[in-house]
């Protein structure tokens, strides 16, 4: 059904992507080059904070985008809805990875370095990968039904039944671990360890980083619709 | 009560009632929770061997176990209907949140059933010693529906999809650390060196409005799994 899927304004996404680079540069340089106070212990490693937080905050983001589109896609049945309540997922799992990674790596060398331990059970990392098993769950799912719409409303029932869930999630792990980060309980909340030149780049990176989820969102959104577009016209299957 | 509700309660009832004959008739699923149960427990004591255990062990194990053994048989639910091919005929008759209903009470019955199992063999094998029975029991419950909410939901969605068996627990597991962490946490406090019901208030809520927020998602929900 292409006429069901809406035509993009490629004008509007050239200029946000462009946008998005340049801003993107911009916070590489500001983040490598720009001096930070050296606080024992974390040193230059302060500089994961440009990194780690704006993934880990889009990681989020795609996750309520994803959800959003599901409940839509309830309401409206519209294919569109599907497509972008997937590609948020990917798109989501990307960063939650990638936030995962810097977040090990930087406690590996800060927080728990001399123990060896990479992984340490703190509340943030479970929770970013319990989110991370189920977005694998909600692929796993998918790719489990062959029929779209039957997928589409499958998929998204799994993905709102997860969001419910998760603030659960977010009361629970804080009352069971001990965390290291900051604002956890009896630690300095963050603005109050944060010297203001890092804030001067952080508070740019996390918008650079929900730039970037969007475009590379709209992107997948698009070759996805593309796709199906083509192949609609290709092989002109009678819907079932 | 109006005549809506109790032409709604029947039919839950209906639907439980059949599940629960049904289940009588066979024995499958609580034969087959029962030997899961004891083999897993076993298979734990064996692998711990005589080591003493602590607290929080043993309340890990415990609901590890009835998590696994709720994966493995509370997915019977909807696919023997798609098997027997009864979904259409329930799906004319009843409505949606009937079948629901119907459903949950029988596997929260049936998690009820495992778990009396499970604990009185933990106690047992394991040599658990239970200081408050009725914080151990308040939690058993409430986590019970807790479970049996999700995985029923859960057991419906993937009795639609291609590949029914082992798709469950994988569906099912991250949605239920907040649970599991909680549970666990309450039944420790029931054991010995635990803080008892005080210590436990906290716990109790969160599982409480686990369970609630659960169904109610859940019942919402059901309709766009059910129905085509």
């Amino acid at each position: 059904m292409p006429g069901a899927l809406p035509d993009i304004d490629l004008r509007r996404y050239r200029w946000i992507r462009n946008g998005v680079v340049v801003w993107m540069t911009a916070v590489l340089l500001g983040a490598f080059l720009l001096d930070i106070p050296r606080i024992n212990i974390l040193e230059h490693t302060a500089r994961n904070l440009y990194f780690h937080v704006p993934m880990w905050f889009t990681m989020m983001a795609a996750f309520f985008v994803s959800a959003y589109h599901s409940f839509r896609y309830l309401q409206t049945e519209a294919p569109v809805r599907d497509v972008r309540a997937e590609q948020a997922a990917v798109v989501g799992a990307l960063f939650g990875i990638l936030g995962l990674l810097t977040g090990m790596m930087w406690a590996r060398f800060t927080w728990y370095v001399g123990t060896g331990k990479w992984w340490n059970f703190d509340p943030k990392q479970t929770m970013a990968a319990v989110q991370l098993l189920i977005y694998g769950a909600y692929f796993v799912l998918r790719s489990s039904i062959e029929e779209p719409r039957k997928r589409a409303r499958i998929a998204a029932v799994y993905n709102l039944f997860a969001a419910v869930t998760l603030p659960f999630l977010l009361y629970v792990l804080p009352r069971q671990m001990e965390s290291l980060h900051p604002g956890a309980e009896g630690n300095p909340a963050f603005s109050d360890i944060t010297h203001p030149i890092m804030r001067l780049v952080f508070y740019p990176a996390c918008i650079g980083f929900i730039g970037l989820f969007w475009v590379l969102y709209t992107q997948r959104v698009r070759m996805t619709l593309v796709r199906k577009r083509l192949q609609d016209h290709l092989d002109p299957e009678p819907a079932l | 009560m109006t005549d809506a509700v109790i032409a709604w309660l029947s039919g839950a009832w209906a639907v439980f009632e059949k599940d629960a004959r049904l289940e009588l008739r066979s024995r499958y699923a609580i034969n087959m929770l029962l030997m899961f149960v004891l083999a897993s427990l076993l298979l734990v004591t064996f692998g711990i061997g005589q080591e003493p255990v602590s607290t929080r062990v043993q309340a890990a194990l415990l609901w590890v176990v009835m998590l696994f053994s709720a994966a493995v048989g509370l997915g019977r639910a909807f696919i023997s209907e798609e098997e027997r091919g009864t979904v259409l005929l329930l799906r004319l008759n009843t409505r949606g949140s009937m079948v629901y209903a119907g459903k949950l009470l029988f596997n929260f019955l049936l998690v009820l059933g495992l778990n009396l199992v499970a604990i009185s063999a933990f106690l047992v094998l394991l040599g658990v010693e239970v200081r408050v029975p009725g914080l151990l029991a308040l939690t058993v419950v409430l986590g019970g529906l807790g479970l049996s909410g999700a995985t029923t939901l859960l057991a419906a969605l993937i009795a639609r999809t291609a590949n029914r068996g082992p798709l469950l627990p994988v569906l099912l597991f991250p949605l239920l650390v907040p649970l599991l962490l909680s549970a666990v946490s309450a039944t420790r406090h029931a054991l010995p060196d635990g803080g008892g019901w005080p210590a436990a208030s906290g716990e109790l809520l969160t599982l409480t409005g686990f369970a609630g927020t659960v169904i109610t998602a859940a019942v919402l929900l059901f309709d766009y799994v059910w129905y085509d």
